[in-house]
């Protein structure tokens, strides 16, 4: 339900912000996650796993510009003696194709977790880069993503020294929709504090299929 | 000096030339001003000298057929029926549209002339004069002789091909003028070339019979028109099948996305472990798999029905420029104008 909140919040907060008058087609994409939390804060690997739903609105602008709001809420169960936990997402997504095969994006996106004894919030700026390679003619692409996140702020702990999300899985298109499949990862080192490096990371397989409305 | 010297031996050369036409239009000249005078007497012997073969200068031959059209008549006044008719028939044969003025000629030389005309059967054709014609809202007009009733058949026909097109045939006496449309046998526009026109002649009062033709070309004046788009080689077209060797790439590139996504599971996370390891491996041997099946489904079809498609609107959007291209070129050939221009005789044309 936090969770749910946190979705419906994200969405009511940027609702107004897409510039309606330069897009040219609008693809919208429900997306499911089964995703693995994973942290070592010095006390033993903590492990929690859990579904992820949500969904990706992109404004394509021309061949070349697309602008892409996402939000995301789940509810990943930890392993014993490690506590549920909700999480949401809200994120918003630059691209630019600069060859047919080759995008770079620009994004920042804010994440929540919570659980019954406290909240944490991330906010996070990335800078990537996404390659695809078609086969079986145009009907399969291939997609690799890399990005560095260069500003990540954790609230009640440092910044992390290194942060950084890849990804890799196939689009498949069908007439006007695209079913993707992709294995992602995050991965957050933080600096040593009392002598104790804290190391998080996030993976998740997705499966997301876009949908072309306008 | 130069240029002098040019010009001395140039005038040297056309002066005797002048001088005899001049001679011969003098004289001419002076016989007809005896024969204004009715002093036939004194023009006879002009007019005999013209046609005679010893007059040493040059004489045209419309100067020759006047020179015997006014022998008739003097000979007429003179009252030397049949000296006339002679005369007048000469003028006849040489030229078959040559025919007296009523009002300056007697009715006893008229008389005297039809005789004349009776007696001898010749047809003839006007030289075609030079014109533009546009055959959709004019015609070409040829105009043909015969000096008496005759049975007469005019026929167009291009030099060395095709079968003639009668332009008429039936009877006919004096004048007449023949309208042609521009059209040939099969009723297609006439191609540019060199033409004839002939007119063959039998007397329905003698048995004589005559021929005579003449020379055109034809050309076309037409607006320039549009070059159809050429056709779609292969630079220009998608590939409509996956090579054998685009089929095997798709198998190194399903390879390469399972193996990034065991990369990323296997080698990023080792410190934490697991990273949804099975997710990982589920991607990747999707990936496997649809390459494998990418090149399977290759190897046997090959078709690459997205291409196949835009190729095909791209043959159609060609298809559809070509036949504007051709609508509007038929449009221009329908106004094709036929230039006409008098050509010596048989050749090749323009």
């Amino acid at each position: 339900m936090r969770a749910a909140g946190v979705i419906a919040g994200a969405i009511f907060s940027v609702g107004g912000a897409a510039p309606a008058a330069a897009q040219r087609a609008l693809v919208v994409a429900p997306l499911a996650s089964l995703a693995e939390h994973r942290v070592d804060a010095g006390f033993g690997l903590e492990r929690s796993l859990g579904p992820i739903l949500g969904g990706v609105a992109t404004l394509r602008s021309g061949p070349r510009f697309a602008l892409a709001v996402r939000a995301l809420g789940g509810r990943l169960f930890g392993s014993k003696g490690v506590l549920d936990r909700d999480v949401g997402e809200l994120g918003v997504e630059a691209s630019v194709v600069t060859a047919p095969w080759l995008a770079f994006q620009a994004g920042a996106a804010r994440r929540a977790y919570a659980t019954k004894l406290g909240r944490q919030t991330w906010n996070m700026v990335g800078l990537g880069a996404t390659a695809r390679t078609a086969f079986a003619g145009d009907a399969i692409h291939g997609v690799w993503r890399a990005a560095l996140l260069p500003v990540v702020s954790v609230s009640g702990l440092r910044n992390p020294d290194l942060a950084y999300r890849t990804a890799a899985g196939l689009e498949y298109r069908v007439r006007t929709a695209t079913l993707g499949v992709e294995y992602s990862l995050e991965r957050y080192d933080f600096p040593a504090q009392a002598g104790v490096r804290r190391r998080e990371q996030l993976a998740a397989v997705t499966l997301r299929l876009d949908v072309r409305v306008r | 000096m130069r240029r002098l010297a040019w010009a001395v031996v140039l005038a040297a050369g056309v002066a005797p030339a002048l001088a005899a036409q001049g001679s011969t239009a003098e004289l001419l000249g002076q016989a007809h001003q005896l024969y204004e005078r009715l002093e036939v007497e004194r023009a006879l012997p002009l007019l005999r000298q013209i046609v005679s073969p010893n007059w040493p200068f040059e004489v045209t031959r419309d100067q020759r057929v006047d020179a015997y059209k006014y022998l008739g008549a003097c000979l007429a006044v003179a009252g030397k029926r049949d000296s006339a008719v002679l005369y007048f028939r000469a003028a006849i044969e040489r030229d078959p549209f040559t025919d007296l003025d009523p009002s300056r000629f007697t009715p006893a030389q008229l008389e005297t002339f039809g005789e004349a005309r009776r007696r001898t059967l010749a047809v003839a054709i006007r030289p075609v004069q030079p014109a533009r014609v546009d055959p959709r809202t004019a015609r070409v007009t040829f105009i043909v002789v015969a000096t008496h009733a005759a049975l007469v058949d005019v026929k167009l026909s291009a030099i060395g091909a095709g079968r003639p097109l009668s332009l008429f045939r039936g009877t006919m006496d004096g004048v007449r003028e023949i309208a042609w449309d521009g059209l040939l046998a099969d009723r297609r526009l006439v191609p540019p070339g060199r033409y004839m026109l002939a007119v063959v002649g039998r007397s329905r009062v003698t048995s004589a019979s005559d021929s005579a033709r003449v020379y055109f070309d034809v050309r076309h004046e037409v607006e320039a028109r549009e070059d159809t788009l050429p056709e779609l080689d292969g630079r220009m077209l998608l590939p409509e099948r996956i090579s054998a060797e685009a089929a095997r790439r798709d198998v190194a590139k399903g390879l390469g996305v399972a193996a990034a996504a065991l990369l990323i599971a296997g080698a990023a996370t080792g410190d934490l472990g697991g990273g949804e390891r099975g997710g990982a491996d589920v991607v990747a041997a999707t990936a496997a798999v649809s390459g494998v099946v990418a090149f399977l489904v290759h190897r046997r079809h090959g078709a690459i029905p997205e291409n196949v498609a835009a190729n095909a609107r791209h043959r159609a959007e060609r298809d559809s420029a070509n036949a504007s291209v051709r609508a509007r070129n038929a449009d221009r050939i329908a106004a094709t104008l036929l230039l006409l221009s008098p050509a010596a005789g048989e050749g090749t044309g323009p």
